[in-house]
């Protein structure tokens, strides 16, 4: 009996430092699955053409709906996220690889630190009360909660990271996900008491300085999250400040 | 003022680098391009242009403060930014990431190219001493020879076609990261304009090439000589 199959190839590595080398794995064709699913099946029982019972291949995810950004990987060359990655709609062989800007711990899972240590540089969150009730906040347009929204989407899952010329293994640069979230809380009536903290995160060595203009990230990032238009506004508030610094203060 | 710390000095000095490109390098490149297409309305209309120059007081200053210190701080700065990213444009092959590549590249292009234009036209102008009225027939000749050959034709056609992309494009980038244009619809709009604006320039320059390759006349010193 010939069954259907799918072919994947996996690029493996077995610990942080090790080096990185490549297997083949084929597993039976099931309608409506994605890669999440075909790595499931290759856990299953773990061969590869090339090799009898490997161990199984590591790989992170969470949600499964393309909301928590844990399952992003390269598939065919491109950064994407698996859960969302339909057998049906790529091409075959499936070639799988972890992405390349940031550490692998294993396999497909990679160590995405270097995105939250930039959220935590930029203060992407709102001061709230302290010690004391500091009251209501100011009331927000709709229009703001419009945009607002749409940048809070961002899941922290570095595809935008990934896609960009500018962000390497070996630099600081903050990535497009850290400017767009400065927009955001910049843009909370609450979160702008603390704008000018925010921005003078984002004026030194990594910064918005640092962005090509390359605007890759806008086109690889799953959220459509207008990731452009947020650097081109933190450039506008950065420009202001430094026009600000340098002359009013 | 306060004292400034290393990650500022970074950010003030992308800024600088960002602003030299528009002033002076850029309004020079426009101006240096506009004043040679003078050239196609006759040979002595653009001696006259080259007289006025060269009868400018404090030129050679005025040359190193506005032009050539600017183009170097803006290419050593330029070559940092080079080596700072890694090209992608194989796996993510966007337009704008391929603009993005190609102001690199043309970045590189022009500097390869200035230094043969500099080489072949200022260098032995200085060497020789062919100061005021005597620098427009120097000059003019050594054109005329450079236009004879087509390898002199194409090493300016690439390094003015370079020039032009690489300041249009970098117009586009300066608005940018200066936070002047923002939307999408802003930033597409304004791609247009810049484009043109490129164009011009770039017919501005092989316009000039044309005239010097079909009409190499050669100028008499207009006064003394
Ligand atoms: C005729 C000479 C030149 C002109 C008119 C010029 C003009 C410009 C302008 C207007 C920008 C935009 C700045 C911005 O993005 O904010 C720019 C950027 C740039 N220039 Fe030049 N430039 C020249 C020569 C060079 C040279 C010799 C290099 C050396 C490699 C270079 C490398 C770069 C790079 C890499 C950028 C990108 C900066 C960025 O996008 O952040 N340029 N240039
Ligand atoms: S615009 Fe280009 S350089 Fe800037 S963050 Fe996006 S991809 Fe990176
Ligand atoms: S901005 Fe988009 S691509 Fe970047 S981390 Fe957020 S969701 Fe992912
Ligand atoms: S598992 Fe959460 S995005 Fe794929």
């Amino acid at each position: 009996m010939s069954q259907e199959t799918i072919k994947l190839k996996i690029k493996r590595q077995d610990n942080p430092r090790s080096k990185s080398y490549w297997q083949e794995f084929e597993i039976p064709y099931q309608p409506l699955s994605n890669v999440i699913s075909c790595l499931q099946d290759i856990q299953k029982s773990p061969v590869a053409a090339n090799d009898l019972g490997v161990d199984p291949v590591i790989w992170d995810c969470s949600c499964l709906e393309e909301v928590c950004g844990s399952c992003t990987m390269l598939i065919n060359g491109r950064v994407r996220q698996a859960c969302t990655a339909l057998v049906d709609q790529i091409e075959k062989p499936i070639v799988l690889e972890p992405m390349s800007k940031f550490p692998v711990i294993r396999d497909l899972m990679v160590d995405r630190n270097r995105m939250f240590r930039a959220l935590k540089k930029v203060k992407a969150w709102v001061d709230i009360d302290g010690s004391q009730d500091l009251g209501e906040g100011p009331i927000m347009s709709d229009h703001i909660r419009a945009t607002r929204y749409t940048l809070s989407e961002c899941m922290t899952c570095g595809c935008c990271l990934e896609a960009c010329p500018q962000y390497t293994k070996d630099n600081s640069f903050l990535g497009a996900a850290a400017f767009s979230q400065v927009r955001l809380f910049n843009l909370h009536p609450t979160g702008a008491m603390n704008a000018d903290e925010r921005l003078e995160e984002v004026m030194g060595k990594g910064g918005i300085a640092d962005c090509g203009n390359a605007q890759a990230c806008v086109e690889a990032c799953p959220k459509n999250i207008p990731l452009t238009d947020s650097i081109a506004d933190i450039s506008r508030q950065t420009s202001l400040k430094l026009l600000k610094d340098l002359l009013l203060k | 003022m306060a004292k400034i710390n290393q990650d500022q000095a970074h950010f003030y000095l992308l800024k600088i680098n960002s602003l030299l490109g528009l002033v002076p390098i850029g309004v020079f490149l426009a101006f240096h391009l506009g004043i040679n297409s003078l050239r196609t309305v006759g040979p002595l209309q653009y001696q006259w242009s080259i007289d006025l120059i060269n009868n400018m007081p404090f030129l050679f200053g005025i040359e190193v403060v506005f032009i050539y210190l600017p183009l170097l701080l803006h290419s050593l700065m330029g070559f940092y930014i080079y080596f700072s990213g890694k090209r992608n444009v194989v796996h993510y092959g966007y337009p704008r990431n391929w603009l993005y590549t190609l102001q690199r590249i043309t970045g590189v292009l022009i500097f390869g190219f200035l230094i043969y234009h500099l080489g072949t036209t200022v260098v032995p102008k200085l060497f020789y001493g062919k100061h005021q009225f005597l620098a427009a027939p120097f000059l003019m000749d050594v054109m005329n020879a450079e236009f004879q050959t087509w390898t002199g034709r194409i090493i300016y056609l690439i390094g003015i076609s370079a020039a032009t992309f690489h300041f249009a494009n970098g117009l586009w980038g300066f608005c940018v990261s200066w936070g002047i244009i923002i939307g999408r619809n802003a930033q597409r709009n304004a791609s247009v304009v810049f484009a043109m604006v490129g164009l011009v320039l770039t017919v501005l320059g092989f316009a000039t090439v044309l005239e010097f390759s079909l009409d190499p006349v050669p100028v008499t010193p207009t006064v003394g000589g």
